[in-house]
């Protein structure tokens, strides 16, 4: 028997199970993270159905309550009457829901407890209405009438069917006022933005030339007239947007008053069939990821923070790609190998372990505060005491990750360089070519691809980034995205959104925890697929180079 | 310089074997040469027509290990690609080789001859000088094998100047030959059997000299053939 | 480097004895002899260390021109240090120095006045193993073309297709010019480096052992293209192949621990050689 064992040792097939043991262990627990934040995250855009139930209160009395069930758990017996719940004593365990009950503005609170033995005459009423507002959150209850001009068109059934249509209208004219209020002013705005600094810029340098005062007066007020041509028609905009309401009547019977123009979406989640949820689940997915945040962010979408993740990891790219290969080919091909160059290489490698917070801090430090406010000094005197590059921003953000993830760069593109078999060299140098002919029509090509994998190993550490963005450019809310239609485009001054600063910000800085959490999941599981996609990118250029040349791999 | 035991520091001691194995064949051969000479001379003075009809079967034996040789040589070639001493010694090989296979080609001559003047009774004159010419000859085989052998220039030299004093003992015994047919015209067609031997065994020396100058080129690397004696002496003592 | 055309003096015509012509016979059997040579390098009193080390000792020899000259010799006597030096390919190894010089055309190579670069563009080399660029066939012939400014496409077209028929690869590679090179079979890709080396015209071609990677049909080939260049350009071979050196060379220098031990037309020292050291070296005694 102990030789068996011995031979079985001996025969490596221990050996071969303890790495497949690894690796399947691996697996799970990547596929079971990525499942969980895929069902929880994904499970929040299906309108579940709305239960009503009788909740029979401590005292005995009792409540009419509605809700989506979020959450169920099991509850021992002995936990609950040491909270004080009254429970018969053959009962061990009893059944808890965690209920979506909404109306905010009415009872205080979005969530309620409830036990499921506490609650009689459990049911699921077609009837039963769930308004998405623009504020205080959800509205569970019964559509009573609609109203045009505070004049009642519509009551019970008939109402509904009114509904559908006045929303679609409202809704479209929310879109006009969006785009007049992010558009047009946005850019009347930029406009006398710089209209003022330039004249202040001209008062710095001296005294303003009378042709140039004017052209700044002329041009102020043709914007003044512009603005006041769109706030006319905002204005008329906002009144009709306002001009409809309804009045809807909560379970247990108190009646409100809803403005229309205060809605998003109105829907009956219990008489919905399996299409019309589908359609619904899929107009909400888009929703998220298209839409801007409301609500302190824990309704809406997140598109603002799609697009400063995206954009700040390709800025990162661009800084980091060109920095980092220029270093590698200068310490690989120029510098002269010895005690230097490895102190140097060890360095380097070295500042990859540094934790990205002190990143933020020097770049706070070093990029905001000494370079930011030297370039105000120089270029942006005008807009001065308020800082333009002196504040944390979308260059210095990217310029702090470029510097955390060079290392990763450097490291992997002198592999590649050192990887470039001597003859190519020689070969090159052999017809009369310089050194620099050869790195540059040669080296650097071959060299590719693994400078694509620094690239990819760079992208795949920033986009994860959060600690030091918070320090140097992430804002939980940005009022415009940092690359539009106003001049320069790119607005390497303004801060920005990050999805991974936004799953911190829901998840943890949210008023309403509860209503956040399933927005942190969906978060998180799209910022995997961002930095995905990303990284799919960086790797799919990186085939067609190795493609390019692959019979050099020796 | 080329010496004795220059054939058997190869890297190859396959290669060493079949350098050696091809000269002692050819050596073995000159021996049985030798042999021959010895037997048909024999069997001419001693008019033994047995031993004259030995001689001849045996010259078949001799045509055998000739294209034994030329094929051992072709197979190192082929094989081997030889370059300097080696190539010189195969190409040394496979001449000296053909010179050998032509003197057993003549002792068969002078067998045959043997034969004949048996059937045609004594001949009067001239078994002397095939006597003195026939020791003559040998010795020159025997020292050009020789020098083969030690790869010895010098007694190369001395098979040379040899067959100077060959020819010139030939052309004596063919004057004197030629007096006593004219004086005797009777044994004419007998006397003539005698010069044809005499004749051959003068070409027996011609070939030992070839052999000489295939051992002056094998070992100097210099190609001395179709000279006098004094150029062919200049240069094999030139370094 | 002057462009006068060796023309080797012609032996009288022999009588014509017989019905034999002797006159053809001589010219096959033409003795070649370096003292008859115009010489196109010039290789004087050069010594190469390599830190302490010295790895060449005081060579002295001249390469004729339009010959094929071979050097042969054991592993480490310094044939391909040798060979390096002439395009000064040694530069690129740190701790090299040298001393002597290397005349091409009467100039010191060594000195500083020498644009590297252009020493390389006159002295092409071609390596032991076969190194295209990663590119299509045409831009490889095309690499040093393009190095030294020229972009015009007419001109690029000529010069490569003159190039690749030079090499004895055209009409293999005529309808696949934008293949990638490293496609190709190791000898095509060994023809297709020399291709590129000749496309600037070099005066010297240097070969680095350039078959010893490739099967013998491949060298065949190598070695006949070698034939076919000689007429135009003057080409110095390292091999530690022997026969390959007796095959393709007119001159043969055998080197050993550094020295250049014999120096010479092929035929004899391949025959006769008069030192022992290269007598044991080609007949296999050598170590």
């Amino acid at each position: 028997m102990r030789i068996s064992v011995n031979s079985w040792f001996k025969s490596g097939t221990p050996w071969v199970w303890l790495n497949a043991g690894a690796v399947s262990i691996s697996v799970i627990m990547v596929v079971g993270l990525l499942g969980l934040i895929a069902v929880r995250g994904l499970d929040h855009f299906w309108p579940a159905t709305v239960i009503e139930a009788e909740l029979i209160v401590q005292d005995g009395s009792q409540r009419t309550i509605a809700g989506e069930i979020v959450q169920v758990e099991h509850v021992s017996a002995a936990q609950l009457i040491s909270s004080g719940v009254d429970l018969p004593d053959d009962v061990e365990f009893a059944k808890r829901y965690l209920l979506k009950v909404g109306n905010r503005d009415i009872s205080g609170s979005d969530f309620a407890w409830a036990l499921d033995r506490h609650m009689e005459k459990q049911r699921y009423p077609t009837e039963l209405m769930v308004l998405e507002r623009r504020e205080w959150g959800n509205f569970y209850g019964y559509l009573e009438a609609v109203k045009k001009d505070g004049d009642i068109i519509a009551t019970g059934d008939e109402a509904w069917l009114e509904l559908a249509g006045l929303m679609e209208r409202v809704l479209s004219i929310h879109d006009q006022i969006y785009d007049i209020e992010k558009g047009e002013i946005g850019t009347i705005n930029h406009g006398i933005e710089r209209l003022r600094l330039r004249e202040r810029g001209l008062a710095l340098e001296g005294d303003i030339p009378p042709e140039d005062a004017a052209e700044i007066a002329a041009q102020r007020s043709e914007f003044d007239a512009e603005y006041e041509d769109i706030q006319a028609r905002l204005s008329g905009l906002y009144q009709s947007f306002n001009r409809d309401s309804l009045i809807a009547r909560t379970v247990d019977g108190q009646e409100i008053e809803v403005n229309l123009g205060k809605v998003v979406r109105a829907f009956q989640p219990n008489q919905m069939g399996l299409i019309e949820k589908i359609g619904f689940y899929f107009a909400k997915l888009w929703e998220f990821v298209s839409d801007d945040p409301r609500e302190a962010n824990t309704e809406g979408g997140i598109f603002p923070a799609i697009y400063g993740t995206v954009l700040m990891v390709l800025l990162m790219s661009v800084f980091v790609t060109p920095f980092g290969v220029v270093a590698a080919v200068y310490l690989r091909e120029y510098a002269k190998q010895g005690f230097l160059t490895q102190t140097i290489r060890i360095a380097v490698n070295n500042l990859a372990g540094v934790p990205s917070i002190v990143y933020g801090v020097f770049g706070l430090g070093f990029f905001i505060y000494f370079l930011g406010d030297e370039i105000d000094q120089i270029f942006f005197p005008a807009a001065l005491p308020a800082p333009t590059f002196g504040t944390p921003g979308l260059l210095w953000a990217s310029l702090t990750l470029a510097l955390l993830t060079v290392p990763v760069v450097i490291v992997a593109t002198e592999e590649g360089l050192s990887r470039i078999p001597r003859s190519v060299r020689e070969g090159s140098l052999a017809l009369g070519a310089t050194k620099f002919e050869t790195l540059w029509r040669i080296i650097i090509p071959m060299s590719s691809p693994a400078m694509m994998t620094g690239l990819i190993l760079a992208v795949a550490r920033a986009a994860g980034e959060v600690a030091p963005l918070m320090l140097v450019g992430v804002v939980k809310l940005a009022p415009s995205l940092p690359l539009d239609a106003n001049y320069p485009f790119l607005h390497l001054d303004q801060k920005f959104m990050h999805l991974g600063f936004h799953i911190y910000d829901v998840g943890f800085q949210s008023p309403n925890v509860e209503a956040a959490r399933p927005l942190v999941y969906a978060t998180a599981l799209l910022l995997v697929m961002v930095i995905g996609a990303l990284n799919l990118a960086s790797v799919a250029i990186r085939n067609r180079l190795r493609e390019k040349y692959k019979a050099l791999e020796v | 310089m080329v010496n004795k035991d220059t054939y058997s520091h190869h890297i190859s001691q396959q290669f060493n074997e079949e350098l050696d194995e091809v000269k002692k064949h050819l050596l073995e051969m000159g021996g049985q040469v030798e042999n021959q000479i010895n037997d048909a001379m024999e069997s001419l003075v001693e008019a033994n027509s047995e031993l004259a009809e030995t001689v001849m079967s045996n010259d078949d034996h001799i045509n055998r290990m000739e294209m034994s040789i030329d094929e051992e040589c072709a197979r190192i070639l082929a094989r081997r690609q030889p370059a300097a001493s080696d190539l010189r010694l195969v190409i040394a090989v496979s001449k000296a080789n053909n010179d050998l296979e032509r003197i057993g080609d003549e002792t068969k001559r002078i067998a045959k001859l043997a034969i004949q003047l048996c059937e045609n009774g004594h001949s009067p004159r001239g078994y002397v000088e095939v006597r003195h010419i026939t020791g003559l000859v040998r010795d020159m085989l025997h020292n050009a094998l020789d020098a083969f052998a030690r790869l010895d220039v010098d007694k190369a030299l001395e098979v040379a100047r040899a067959d100077q004093a060959v020819d010139m003992e030939y052309a004596t015994a063919i004057r004197e030959l030629i007096t006593f047919m004219m004086e005797d015209p009777r044994s004419i067609s007998r006397v003539i059997n005698v010069i044809w031997a005499l004749r051959s065994l003068e070409r027996v020396g011609d070939h030992a000299r070839n052999i000489a100058e295939h051992v002056i080129y094998l070992v100097k690397g210099k190609d001395v053939r179709h000279v006098s004696y004094e150029q062919m002496e200049r240069k094999a003592k030139a370094d | 480097m002057t462009e006068t055309t060796a023309t080797k003096t012609q032996p009288a015509a022999e009588p014509k004895t017989h019905a034999i012509d002797m006159s053809a016979l001589n010219r096959d059997n033409q003795k070649l002899s370096l003292d008859q040579e115009e010489m196109c390098m010039k290789v004087d009193d050069l010594s190469l260390f390599y830190s302490e080390k010295q790895a060449l000792h005081n060579i002295q020899l001249e390469i004729p021109k339009k010959r094929v000259t071979a050097f042969i010799g054991p592993s480490g006597c310094g044939k391909s240090t040798l060979l390096r030096c002439f395009n000064r390919m040694n530069d690129l190894v740190d701790g090299v120095r040298t001393e002597g010089q290397i005349l091409l055309d009467g100039q010191n190579i060594f000195d500083k006045k020498v644009e590297v670069a252009d020493l390389r563009r006159r002295v092409g080399m071609v390596f032991q193993k076969p190194n295209p660029f990663p590119k299509s066939i045409y831009e490889n012939v095309a690499y040093g073309l393009r190095i030294q400014g020229i972009n015009k496409k007419r001109v690029l077209d000529e010069r490569v297709e003159w190039a690749l028929r030079g090499a004895a690869l055209w009409d293999e590679v005529k309808d696949r010019l934008q293949e990638n090179a490293l496609g190709m079979s190791g000898g095509q890709q060994q023809r297709l480096v020399i291709a590129r080396t000749i496309a600037v015209e070099p005066e010297v071609l240097l070969l680095d052992e350039p078959a010893s990677a490739l099967d013998p049909i491949s060298t065949l080939k190598i070695e006949e293209l070698i034939y076919e260049l000689k007429s135009k350009f003057t080409i110095v071979i390292v091999t530690h192949n022997m026969q390959q050196a007796a095959r393709v060379s007119d001159y043969t220098a055998f080197m050993y621990m550094g020295n250049l031990v014999e120096y010479g037309d092929t035929d004899t020292l391949f025959t006769n050689p008069t030192k022992k050291q290269t007598e044991d070296y080609i007949t296999g005694r050598y170590g």
